[in-house]
């Protein structure tokens, strides 16, 4: 009897001994739980790349920003020779499920957790932390910025409008944000660019976890986009003394005009300041194949994007950001072909994508000047530009709304194909008159103040999931 | 007191057995007579008999010779009954009296029926017994050969002694009832009642193989066995000889239309394909629908393991049919939920061999043939090179091309195109004949303490499309070993490698042979004049786009290799007389490397010379499992046990995967394939996947007599899939069943020789079976993935949003069934009605997209299956000679999905519209309206009422979402016929009450693509001149443009039109054989058993729908891609016995 119940106590341990409770707690060695992933500085300046790399994606900067930015205004058409991309938006037919709308939208949010991801992080203060999460302030601000300005109407016209919704961390799934207002998002990110701005060190990075260039946010390219912001908001004192800080602290400097077509021709990441102030590296092993933003000008990837014959007419014939669009042949039939992205056959490295450069800063600078009624300092910054690229250029000598009018075209001829030009427009509140091109595909020739095209509809797929997003009108 | 209720007992039990008898004799009367007056002759009603210890059957017989009465008896053994009986011209009523007069048997005449049953003992014959001195019967039991069966039960009918046979077969019971009655018992043969009294003398009790299925089979599941008859749940048992010997390449394609309610579909005809199993409807939309497969007992990965063909592929394929002993399907929640989170698809039971007690049994089994592919219709198939031609000019014609300038006119065309020339016949350079064989050999043994069944097997069949085949080489070594009185070890060990050769598959490979057979053009030269393949790229008459499938079957390799290693231990140890404790460790092993080299030449990697991919999958499972076993048997009351169990189980998987892909091989060295030998690295990395699962279980069942089995059990689940606070998922059920034939009435009435009701109810789990399952570790939480690098450094990215919440999938199953015997059960209709309540459905729902992500697992949405099976199986026919054994099965099922997320219905793969009250595969697309007879144009309908109809598509407003895609009914009717020596087997299968769209129809119906073959059907119908009704549009090369200038809506575009019936017939398996029985001279060589069969499969099969051009099974989907037709061998083979 005694050996029987000897057995039983072992049978019954060994049948209800269980696992330990770390059995089902798994951990395989592809992902780790979003809460213990930045747990030093090495591994935020990791997630900091992986910030980057989202913005990279076709779906926001790596193509549709950019493309969109210069399609949906005058700077582009599509060839009637084409691979079917951006077609509604070519033709302003787009709507709710339009690939390029979502994709935004999506893509947008995604850098935006991200960024927030690093922002929240509990890593105590140090200089490396705080410049990495000023870069994550600064692209939580930039895409904003990019989402409001597409979704939202222009600031300059009505601050009460609705913007987009702000998410500042990420809490469940299950979230239902509705719309703020224009103001709120512009507060968000002035706040945030601030807040970049005082958490960065002036100079670089003080230990090596990445590179210091124009691939990496750095202190002053917070302060540049910082100033793109005030100037679409209207705020242009701000926009003054933001860009003036960019340009006498920031130690950026512009090309000679000799160096200029090597500047564009190099897919390197600038060390030394030049021209660009910050840029999204795309370089041989990461890179969005013939899907870049460059396939869509080469004409050695689709090259259905091309030059619009008054853009290119409006250049000087010593501009040398002309010789940046080669008259050519697409299908048998002239072609203006854009040649800022010429690298696309490289297979050493591809061009980056430039999210802003110190050009830009100087002409908002001189807009802002002209919009306070500094006429002679606007003058003085938009000849700074423009006498660069054109170096017979006599310097422009105008006044009052002219010199406005001047600063917005030179502003289109220098920023030209990287996706600025719409955004003009739209926050001038102007009509959108886009050149009807012999052998372009069909468009539409006008878009004028006020028509609901001028913003993009909130995805149908957001406001299925989310009942509190209200849609923008017309759609 | 006592007396009391005995005598109200036994009143009552009078009282319900004589109404029962009346409502039988009502309905059974008219049969009765009509059966026996049919054959009724003219006999004396005088009978003269004088026998002595006689068996009754000699008497019974030789009285209904007299006097032309029929004898039914019921529990009766009338051969072991031995009678006395001395009468001359005697009345039928007193030759009976004479007969019976020392044995307790009653008779009652009904007409010219006379009915025997055992007779109850009285209180007369109780007093009797009581005082009666105890006797001893010796007795053996034996089977129809005459060899001892050991292990039989036998008992005293009414008292509470219960012994087993020796293993001689020997018994030897005492009774102290004058006239007892011994039943006799042996699990897969029919039980027996044999009088005895003090002179009985040993006894030989011969037990007959059962006929029906309902008593013999075992029900064995991971945690333990059950007789059928005491079973709650619903279960069918598929046996050895409905498995083996079929050449199929997983013994899950033999199961087709042998279950009810088990649908078994391939899209493929790849041999080794992944199977599609669906039992009792679709039970889950985000996660795997499969069953859970358990092989001995362990629960095994199943299903498709591929990362570089998904669903060429199958775990199963390992499998050698030969090696089966019985597959059992555990359909609803009594069965099933012991399985807890996995069992709510359902489980396939799969159990291996095992050796038998007795002199070794060598088993050698050849079978070689041919293979091909089931026929394509005529009307589906492609073009010959004249039709073609004609039907090119035609369009271009109608298009609106110049007839007559040769730069851009048909002219041109005819040139370029090569029209009119004699073409290839692309049909016949694709399709071929295959080679079918296999090898099986196994031995099976043992004595008292060892026994041992090995077997090794060869497979190999090579489909009806060039480049397509499969080879398996499998072994199997189970081991059971009496280590004590107490200790019995087990072990299980199976193992396989599978090869297959997959030519590039599907709608979108250039280099498909199957896309080719149809999208070539006829024109298309596969050769060039010298006799070589043709691997130009120049002209139209060449590829310039598609390439030549005879060059990328030739140069292309796609190829996985497959092992599996399935092994468990088993101890047994019998801790005190009804105390069991069983210890398990199982491991299960499967790795799968797949390669595929795309040519430097002539496919879609010439351009960065050529390709090669290199997959390794590979998971380890391994399965600890500790139970006990406790059989009470309650005191006092006769028959009355419980059998309870408990255990833990824990399993762990663990996978691996590497993944390599590099380009730019030696152009120059066709056979250079491997990935050394390219230049450039395009990738490499490796990763893994887990999971786990930790289980307790218990379940219980209280069985009064086999009367009333009342049955529950119950498991907690933990999963590492889930979000950490919902690990745990509690699954049970309750299940009831009556056996109606063990009431004393029964036996009152003579149509039903059986009867059983069951039902029950419980909650069981889904929680992803497939190694693939769309749960990961971790996809419960939120979590950052490396691999998202900028400017060359590494980078880490927020990737999987997770949800914390999500949890297990839960069905709540409810069934009633019944199983009916007729004439001794030679006869079985099963009935089962089943109710699935399908909640938390885990799906990726669409979430705000401000969170980051567009989609989050969620518990989202409700389904609903229901259905009835029947299942009516019968050896109608039975001679001495001729036997013919019938089964037929039923099941209809109809899916609703009843509750969605918060928008009310979405479109699933864009032509399913999912919506509340809605089947999940609600096709949805505009409704075609045919052609308009005046112009040729095809035309839509614009609204729901049909009155409008619309030539451009964009306006084709009207959806319509009436037609499904999943069947309404299926089943199989499955034929054996004996005679002599002669065997013919035939299995058919059918499926109805579906729809199946042609996704291929866009290249092969209209003009829009010219450029592509066409189906015969479209140049046979097409429209060509005003008033003439076809649903076959104009053909305009390029689509042309309508009179308003538009584009022309292409008429292939996504309608009705290219949706068909999806009901078919087909004969799935004919195999004819003749088993030698005179073997004298072969079994001085040693051969006992010589049998010698051909056999068919896939021969016809039945459409009903006669626009129909491609063999409707398509898989679950219903939707029909350019994929590798199913399969037809023609075998012949030889099993030899030794």
């Amino acid at each position: 009897m005694k050996t029987r119940y000897f057995y039983i106590v072992i049978a019954g341990a060994l049948s209800l001994a269980a696992c330990k409770k770390s059995f089902l707690a798994d951990a395989p060695p592809t992902a780790v739980p979003v809460s213990s992933a930045i747990n030093s500085n090495s591994s935020m300046a990791d997630a900091v790349n992986g910030m980057y790399s989202t913005m990279r994606m076709t779906s926001l900067f790596g193509r549709d920003i950019p493309v969109m930015g210069d399609l949906m205004a005058d700077d582009i058409y599509i060839s009637f020779s084409n691979s079917s991309k951006y077609l509604q938006e070519n033709n302003y037919t787009f709507n709710n499920i339009t690939p390029e709308v979502i994709d935004i939208w999506t893509q947008g949010y995604y850098s935006i957790l991200q960024a927030n991801r690093i922002i929240n992080s509990s890593l105590p203060a140090d200089a490396t932390v705080n410049q990495l999460r000023g870069e994550a302030y600064t692209v939580r601000g930039l895409v904003y910025l990019e989402l409001v300005n597409f979704f939202g109407t222009p600031a300059t016209v009505n601050l009460n409008a609705p913007g987009v919704p702000i998410v500042k961390s990420f809490t469940t799934p299950f979230i239902m944000p509705s719309r703020n207002t224009v103001g709120d998002v512009y507060n968000q990110i002035i706040s945030d660019l601030d807040s970049a701005y005082n958490l960065m060190p002036a100079t670089s990075i003080p230990s090596n976890f990445h590179a210091t260039n124009s691939e990496y946010i750095a202190k002053y390219a917070a302060r540049a986009i910082e100033a793109r912001a005030y100037l679409y908001k209207g705020d242009y004192t701000n926009a003054l003394a933001a860009s003036l800080d960019v340009i006498q602290n920031g130690g950026y400097t512009l090309s000679a005009a000799t160096a200029f077509n090597a500047y564009w021709a190099n897919p390197a990441p600038q060390a030394g300041k030049l021209e660009t102030i910050f840029e999204l590296a795309l370089n041989t092993q990461t890179n969005n194949g013939t899907n870049g933003l460059d396939g869509i000008y080469s004409q050695s990837g689709f090259g259905d994007m091309l030059c619009t014959d008054p853009l290119y007419a409006s250049y000087s014939a010593t501009d040398v950001r002309k010789s940046l669009i080669v008259s050519g042949k697409r299908s048998a039939q002239p072609a203006l072909i854009v040649n800022k992205y010429a690298n696309y056959l490289l297979s050493t490295d591809k061009d980056d994508i430039k999210i802003i450069r110190y050009a830009e800063v100087l002409l908002t600078a001189a807009e802002a000047y002209a919009r306070t009624n500094d006429n002679t300092d606007a003058l003085i910054y938009l000849n700074m530009v423009a006498q660069k690229r054109d170096p017979a250029l006599l310097g422009y000598s105008s006044t009052g709304t002219t010199t406005i009018s001047n600063i917005l075209a030179e502003r289109q001829k220098e920023l030209a194909f990287e996706g600025l030009r719409y955004f003009d427009l739209t926050r001038t509140n102007v009509a959108i008159n886009r050149p009807v091109e012999p052998f372009g595909y069909t468009s539409i020739a006008l878009i004028p103040v006020g028509d609901n095209r001028r913003l993009l509809p909130i995805p149908l797929a957001e406001i299925n999931a989310n009942g509190n997003v209200a849609q923008n009108p017309g759609f | 007191m006592k007396i009391n209720t005995f005598y109200r007992k036994a009143i009552d039990h009078q009282r319900l057995h004589r109404k029962f008898l009346r409502i039988m004799k009502l309905t059974t009367l008219l049969i009765i007579i009509a059966l026996v007056h049919a054959g009724a002759a003219s006999y004396s009603q005088k009978i003269t008999l004088n026998v002595k210890k006689t068996p009754l059957a000699t008497v019974l017989k030789s009285i209904k010779a007299q006097s032309g009465y029929v004898f039914f008896s019921k529990d009766l053994d009338v051969n072991q009954t031995i009678v006395d009986v001395s009468v001359k011209n005697a009345s039928i009523e007193e030759t009976l009296s004479a007969c019976l007069k020392n044995v307790p048997i009653n008779y009652e005449i009904v007409d010219k029926t006379i009915f025997l049953t055992v007779k109850e003992a009285g209180i007369i014959e109780k007093v009797k017994n009581f005082f009666m001195a105890p006797y001893t019967v010796k007795g053996v039991v034996v089977d129809e050969q005459g060899k001892p069966l050991p292990g039989a039960t036998i008992t005293v009918k009414g008292a509470n002694i219960r012994i087993t046979s020796d293993e001689n077969g020997a018994f030897s019971i005492t009774s102290n009832n004058a006239n007892a009655v011994l039943v006799i018992s042996f699990i897969g043969y029919e039980t027996k009642e044999v009088a005895v009294n003090s002179n009985s003398e040993n006894i030989s009790v011969q037990l007959m193989h059962s006929v029906s299925n309902l008593n013999a089979v075992v029900i064995t599941d991971s945690y333990g066995s059950q007789i059928k008859k005491a079973y709650t749940g619903a279960a069918n048992t598929v046996s050895a000889e409905e498995l083996n010997d079929k050449p199929f390449t997983s013994p899950l394609q033999a199961l087709q239309g042998q279950v009810a309610g088990l649908n078994v579909t391939s899209s493929s005809g790849q041999p080794g394909a992944n199977i599609q199993i669906r039992l009792r409807g679709l039970g889950s939309i985000g996660l795997d629908s499969n069953p859970l497969f358990v092989v001995d007992g362990l629960i095994i990965n199943a299903g498709d393991m591929s990362r570089l063909s998904a669903g060429y592929t199958n775990v199963l394929a390992g499998m050698n049919d030969d090696d089966i002993e019985t597959i059992t399907v555990l359909k609803d929640a009594s069965a099933a939920a012991i399985y807890g989170s996995r069992g709510a698809n359902g489980v396939v039971i799969i159990t291996t061999k095992k050796g038998k007690n007795g002199k070794a049994v060598v088993n050698f089994d050849a079978e070689v043939g041919v293979s091909s592919n089931i026929p394509i219709p005529e009307i589906g198939r492609p073009l010959s090179a004249a039709d073609y031609s004609t039907l090119t000019v035609e369009g271009l014609t109608n298009e609106g091309i110049s007839p007559t300038n040769t730069t851009s006119g048909i002219p041109f065309y005819i040139n370029n195109y090569g029209l009119f020339k004699p073409g290839t016949n692309w049909y016949d350079l694709v399709t071929r004949n295959g080679q079918q064989q296999q090898y099986n050999v196994s031995v099976s043994g043992g004595n008292q303490s060892t026994k041992v069944f090995a077997s090794a097997g060869y497979f190999k069949q090579e489909a009806g499309i060039i480049g397509s085949s499969f080879n398996r080489a499998s072994g199997t070594l189970n081991v059971d070993q009496i280590i004590s009185k107490r200790f019995t070890i087990s072990l299980n060990f199976n193992g396989s490698n599978v090869n297959q050769n997959i030519p590039l598959e599907g709608n979108t490979s250039f280099g498909s042979p199957v896309n080719s057979l149809y999208d070539l053009r006829p024109t298309q030269n596969a050769y060039n004049a010298d006799g070589s393949v043709n691997s130009s790229t120049a002209d139209n008459t060449s590829f310039p786009t598609f390439y030549n499938p005879l060059y990328s079957v030739a140069h292309d390799k796609k190829q996985n290799n497959q092992t599996r290693l399935l092994g468990a231990l088993t101890l047994k140890y019998n801790i005190w007389d009804n105390l069991y404790y069983t210890g398990t460790a199982g491991m299960d092993y499967s790795s799968l490397e797949e390669t595929q080299y795309y040519n430097p030449v002539m496919s879609d990697f010439a351009s960065v010379g050529g390709s090669g991919v290199n997959y390794y999958s590979r998971y380890a499972n391994w399965t600890l499992r500790n139970q006990l076993d406790y059989k009470y048997n309650i005191p006092h009351v006769d028959n009355f046990h419980v059998d309870a169990t408990i255990g833990y189980e824990a399993e762990k998987s663990n996978g691996y995967f590497i993944s390599a892909q590099s380009n730019n091989y030696p152009s120059t060295q066709p056979l250079l394939t491997a990935s050394a030998n390219a230049s450039t690295a395009v990738l490499g990395n490796a990763s893994f996947s887990d999971y786990s699962f930790d289980s307790y279980y218990a379940r219980a069942s209280v069985n009064y007599q086999s009367k009333y089995v009342l049955t529950g059990s119950f498991r907690r689940d933990g999963s590492s899939r889930f979000g950490l606070s919902r690990q745990f998922g509690n699954f049970w059920s309750v299940g009831g069943a009556w056996n109606v034939d063990q009431e004393s009435f029964f036996t009152n009435q003579h149509i039903f020789s059986s009867l059983k009701a069951r039902g029950s109810y419980g909650i069981l789990g889904n929680a992803g079976n497939g190694p693939n399952s769309t749960l990961s570790n971790y996809s419960a939480q939120p979590t950052a993935a490396y691999g998202a690098n900028y400017a060359g450094s590494t980078g880490q990215n927020f990737s999987v949003i997770g949800n914390t919440l999500i949890t297990w999938e839960s069905s709540k199953d409810l069934d009633v069934g019944a199983d009916i015997g007729f004439l001794k059960d030679r006869i079985v209709i099963s009935f089962d009605y089943y109710n699935r309540n399908i909640d938390g459905l885990i799906q990726s729902a669409p979430v705000s997209r401000t969170t980051g992500f567009s989609s989050a697992i969620q518990n989202i949405g409700d389904m609903r299956d229901r259905g009835e099976e029947l299942a009516i199986t019968g050896i109608p026919v039975k001679t001495k000679d001729f036997k013919w054994t019938t089964s037929f099965n039923i099941a209809l099922n109809k899916n609703t999905v009843t509750k969605l997320a918060s928008d009310a219905s979405y479109y699933n793969l864009i032509d399913f519209h999912v919506k509340e009250g809605g089947d999940f595969y609600t096709w949805s697309m505009p409704q075609y309206a045919g052609v308009n007879p005046a112009n040729g144009e095809a035309q839509w309908y614009t609204d729901a009422t049909k009155s409008k109809t619309t030539n451009a598509y964009n306006l084709a407003n009207l959806r319509v979402d009436k037609y499904q895609a999943d069947p309404k009914y299926f089943g199989g009717w499955n034929n054996t016929f004996v005679y002599k020596g002669f065997q013919l087997t035939t299995d058919i299968y059918y499926s109805g009450g579906n729809y199946v769209y042609d996704s291929a129809a866009p290249t092969l119906t209209d003009g829009t693509q010219y450029t592509y073959n066409k189906y015969q059907y479209i140049f046979d119908n097409r429209w060509t001149t005003p008033g003439q009704i076809t649903d076959v549009p104009k053909y305009v090369a390029g689509g042309g443009t309508q009179a308003d200038g538009a584009t022309l809506s292409n008429s292939s575009s996504l309608s009705t039109r290219f949706l068909y019936k999806g009901d078919y017939v087909r004969l799935r398996n004919v195999s004819v054989g003749y088993n030698f029985s005179n073997l004298n001279t072969l079994k001085k060589y040693g051969i006992n058993k010589l049998y010698l069969y051909g056999r068919g499969t896939n021969l016809l099969t039945k459409t009903f729908d006669g626009r129909l051009p491609f063999d409707p099974e398509v898989g679950v989907t219903g939707v029909r891609v350019l994929d590798i037709p199913q399969v037809r061998t023609f075998t012949i083979g030889l099993n030899v016995g030794i």
